[in-house]
């Protein structure tokens, strides 16, 4: 998925391209770019974020404009990459969202003619065909092009000396926004919101040639007309598909995220082509190191008890941001750096000393091409797509399945049959959908606690990190106190702090930590502290002793991090829709840390 | 015509189990929710701004369309809580709808060609449609093609023609909605106003699904309509004849026979040595284990069907897992509704969520609910209810 937006009219247009690609950015967000013209056409581009663009950018004079957001699935996100392309002269600038399939083609005729095309895009063919086919009539020329490339094809053109755009619609959406003497032309309605509510939905073929005070349209060669649409939603709206705020969208994606995640997976396993970080290649696997900050942290810590129980070799995880300074590295580790942008900063500079040490680093991501999957010796993606929420969910989960798939098909068979692992990792995504579907309990509980200020979590074994994930998830958004505990180690200290006054949140697995478990949530209940614990289906003796429950339906204990962290999510976002907190933007935090 | 109301808020309770957790219109036929089978009607025939009123479990729905992107539509939501009828659905949207727009209901799967006269009709407008057995919907009196009268479930019909729940309107059309609940009767109401209503038939698909079962007949009915198309990865010695769909990263395994009409979703793991016979829908991430077969069968996302199983004439429902040697051969069954007994084909009808150990026998015509155990060796009849346990 791409955005596009197109600008004309009399008002400067870059502040108003940057500002209709920050809206489109759930589009996409890996790179992004602008072209403006004034006497000729100057283009600024990069892989980089748009809030990143605005402040790099160089005032750009011109009131016509293009722009672009991407997020790559194929190709690695890159200056050259990134959208406006230009043909040979410089003269004609382009954008483009969808896929050209008969490129191949295209490139090596231009190449042939002479043409120098700098990119590995296929929309580069766009601008040297406009170039080619010009002779005075730039729509004209458009409209030639069109009749030869196949595929998706929605784009915006526009040429040094034509007071106009020209923009065609084929596969991916397209509407023409209404102005005072200005239009607009943008992939969705959000981009386009904040300046007009009159819009114009083009439809497959459409061609429009549109200046600053006309917009003509044309379909097979004819003048056509296309009613014009009042808008009446919010931007908010528009790009969160029903839902009030992202978080809760993302939260939602989650059953498919790991259907999609375990099925790219599964099908490179079984064809062989590219195994997915098997972290047995190469024999003689003696330790793991992990390295993470924030939540991606709190998966690799799961990633321990997952590598360490199936494949039987010690894992140590460390913090990206401490381990910068003293850590430890040798030939002998594998890493693997868990980065859901690919961009921190500190995930960054571990990469760095790992490879200087000769460690094997294997780089764990979200975004195709980021920096950390260009400098790590190999990369294994998530398939969440982008996440706008800055509480990640979803690339989160992904993160785990990821982890699992690292290890589950190479269990030690004396310790575990893979093929059951891997049945039962199938069934996830039924099991989180049903959470999903039964989560008026959970939005009940949130009420319960969001009137502390502070909130202990706890577990033990592999839901000690679920615990941390929680606390992490209910503080960053509803802003209560929140500290996750494991739940050996809140005799030495934190007992001082319960009470009436401070509940606590305990993650229950049925497996060998479950005994000592209810051990602790008595003695915590014993301070007066309320107790909500989130149990395994048929759990009786929890439900007796904790003061409210949350079932989670029965999976694997190796599995029930991605249940019970569902749950957890569920909860910090009720919490924090009963405080009144801007849950999608909280307060001080930003999605991608590219500071130490 | 730009634009249309899509009513999706709707339960379905006669379609208990499979209505749990979905909504009517997001029901699974060869491998697409009902709503989306709409929206792709509409979007052929021009028709991409479209307001969808939502109200029982409408996160399916979200989940599914989310702002339109799957079908190359903008889809504005609006909700209905409770809902109270299909005239109450329509008058929550009356704030989105632009002068002229067409109304459809979201439980009815059509294709283009159903609407593609209808479009071009001058509001207000009706669609009918010619049926064998009018008594059970609204039958339509036509007279020099304009509607005179609309009977609601006549004991006696006096036509044919019925209401397809398609229709078009302007937003004079909330006029003659302040006091009623369904449609019709704020036809009838413009029809006592002197308000001509324009009637065209179509003989296009529209299909309603009313009980469990019909989603079987209803999935032959659209099978037949698929074309080829092969992802993921068809290992060499697997047998394909007839259209069959294989959707992206699923891998078919040696050995296996699949005879279309069958689709299979994405991410699946089949075979090896498993046969799918004519008219099955598979959804995404099944795994279906060797020696198995199943038959003019839908099976719904993540279900899990363990090896030796035989699956004919049966609506298998997301995330069920079959541990091995089940069996539900299909043949004649009597299912009780209303009063009636009409004797069906039909396998096993099972709710999502189940867990199934071995060798496991459904008698024909058994109805199992969400979320149920059942032990080895078991031979189940009749009807089982949602979270039973069966030991």
């Amino acid at each position: 998925m791409c955005g596009i937006i197109g600008y004309i009219g009399s008002k400067k247009a870059q502040p108003i391209l940057l500002n209709c690609l920050s809206k489109l950015e759930y589009r996409g967000y890996d790179s992004c770019g602008i072209a403006v013209m004034s006497s000729g056409i100057e283009v600024y581009k990069d892989a980089v974020r748009v809030k990143v663009l605005s402040k790099a950018a160089p005032e750009l004079d011109g009131t016509i404009g293009i722009g672009h957001t991407r997020w790559a699935t194929h190709g690695e996100p890159s200056r050259q990459n990134a959208h406006p392309h230009c043909d040979c002269t410089g003269r004609i600038a382009v954008v483009h969202n969808g896929t050209i399939t008969n490129f191949h083609k295209l490139r090596e005729q231009l190449a042939a003619e002479g043409h120098i095309l700098a990119s590995q895009t296929d929309t580069e063919v766009l601008p040297h065909l406009i170039e080619k086919y010009y002779d005075g009539d730039f729509a004209r020329a458009v409209e030639l092009v069109l009749e030869e490339v196949e595929g998706a094809y929605t784009m915006i053109a526009m040429m040094t000396g034509e007071p106009r755009l020209v923009a065609a619609r084929k596969d991916s959406p397209l509407i023409i926004g209404i102005g005072d003497r200005e239009n607009y032309i943008a992939s969705d309605v959000p981009a386009l919101l904040d300046y007009t509510s009159r819009v114009i939905y083009l439809e497959d073929g459409d061609i429009a040639v549109v200046t600053a005070d006309d917009i003509s349209l044309k379909n097979a060669g004819a003048p056509i007309t296309r009613e014009e649409h009042k808008i009446l939603w919010s931007v908010e709206d528009a790009q969160k598909g029903g839902y009030e705020h992202f978080m809760l969208k993302e939260i939602h994606e989650q059953p498919k995220v790991i259907r999609d995640t375990l099925a790219e997976y599964l099908s490179q396993y079984i064809s062989s082509a590219k195994k997915a970080a098997d972290l047995t290649r190469g024999g003689g696997l003696e330790d793991v190191l992990i390295l993470a900050s924030g939540t991606s942290y709190h998966a690799g810590l799961v990633g321990k008890y997952i590598i360490e129980g199936l494949l039987k070799v010690p894992v140590r995880v460390e913090l990206a941001s401490e381990y910068i300074y003293s850590g430890q590295a040798s030939a002998r580790n594998k890493a693997i750096v868990i980065t859901q942008s690919g961009e921190t900063l500190d995930a960054l500079k571990a990469i760095k000393r790992l490879k200087e040490a000769g460690s094997r680093v294997i780089a764990l991501t979200n975004v195709v091409g980021s920096t950390a999957s260009r400098v790590a010796d190999e990369t294994v993606y998530t398939r969440a797509g982008p996440e706008i929420s800055v509480a990640a969910t979803k690339t989160f989960i992904a993160q785990l399945i990821a982890l699992y798939w690292m290890a589950v098909p190479y269990a030690r068979a004396d310790v575990r049959r893979p093929g059951d692992l891997v049945l039962e990792l199938r069934q996830l995504p039924g099991k989180v959908q049903q959470i999903l579907d039964n989560q008026t309990v959970i939005a009940e509980m949130a009420r319960q606690i969001e009137k502390f200020d502070h909130v202990f979590y706890v577990g033990r074994g592999i839901s000690y990190p679920v615990a941390l994930e929680g606390a992490l998830k209910l503080k960053e958004i509803s802003y209560i106190h929140a500290e996750g505990y494991a739940s050996g180690e809140l005799k030495h200290g934190p007992y001082a702090l319960l009470g009436s006054q401070s509940p606590v949140v305990a993650v229950v697995t049925q497996d060998n930590t479950y005994e000592a478990t209810t051990t602790s949530i008595k003695e915590i209940k014993a301070r007066k502290s309320p107790v909500l614990a989130v149990v395994g289906e048929g759990d009786e003796t929890m439900a007796d002793l904790a003061d409210s429950v949350v079932t989670v339906p029965h999976t694997d204990p190796l599995f029930s991090p991605v249940v019970n962290v569902i749950v957890l999510q569920l909860l910090a976002y009720y919490a924090a829709k009963e405080r009144g907190c801007p849950i999608d933007f909280p307060r001080n935090l930003a999605k991608t840390l590219t500071v130490e | 015509m730009k634009q249309a109301v899509i009513l999706a808020a709707g339960e379905g309770q006669r379609l208990r189990p499979f209505t749990l957790n979905r909504p009517k219109a997001m029901l699974s036929i060869a491998d697409k929710p009902i709503l989306q089978y709409i929206i792709e009607a509409l979007a052929q025939n021009g028709i991409r701004n479209i307001v969808l009123t939502v109200g029982y479990r409408k996160e399916q729905v979200y989940d599914y369309f989310g702002s339109g992107e799957r079908c190359g539509v903008n889809i504005t939501y609006v909700t209905q809580v409770p809902q109270l009828g299909t005239a109450h659905a329509l008058w929550q949207a009356r704030d989105c709808v632009d002068d002229e727009f067409l109304v459809l209901s979201g439980d009815n799967l059509i294709e283009a060609p159903t609407i593609a006269a209808f479009v071009q009709v001058k509001p207000s407008g009706l669609l009918v449609k010619r049926v064998e057995n009018p008594n059970r919907y609204g039958v339509v009196n036509i007279e020099g093609g304009e509607v005179r009268d609309i009977a609601e479930k006549p004991a006696e019909a006096k036509s044919n023609l019925v209401n397809t729940g398609i229709y078009a309107f302007t937003k004079d059309v909330f006029k003659f909605m302040e006091d009623v609940l369904d449609i019709p009767d704020a036809l009838n109401n413009m029809l006592a106003a002197d308000q001509p209503i324009t009637a065209r038939e179509t003989d296009g698909t529209w299909l309603d699904v009313v009980y469990p079962w019909d989603i079987i007949s209803l999935n032959e009915a659209v099978l037949k309509n698929i074309g080829v198309s092969l992802g993921g990865t068809i290992e060499t010695g697997v047998s394909l004849r007839g259209n069959v769909v294989v959707g992206a990263d699923s891998i078919v395994r040696s050995g296996s026979c699949i005879y279309g009409p069958v689709v299979i979703g994405s991410g699946c793991d089949i075979g090896p040595q498993v046969c799918i016979m004519p008219a099955t829908s598979i959804g995404d991430n099944v795994t279906l284990s060797p020696f198995s077969e199943i038959r003019n069968s839908v099976i719904g996302d993540d279900v899990a069907i363990g090896p030796g199983s035989i699956v004919s004439d049966s609506v298998i429902d997301k995330g069920c897992v079959l541990k091995g040697r089940f069996t539900a051969l299909g043949g004649p069954s009597e299912v009780r509704v209303n009063g009636e007994s009409p004797t069906l084909n039909v396998g096993v009808i099972m709710g999502e969520e189940c867990q199934v150990d071995g060798n496991v026998t459904a008698q024909p015509g058994v109805i199992i609910g969400n979320y149920c155990q059942v032990q080895m060796m078991k031979t189940l009849s009749g009807r089982i209810p949602d979270r039973s346990l069966v030991y």
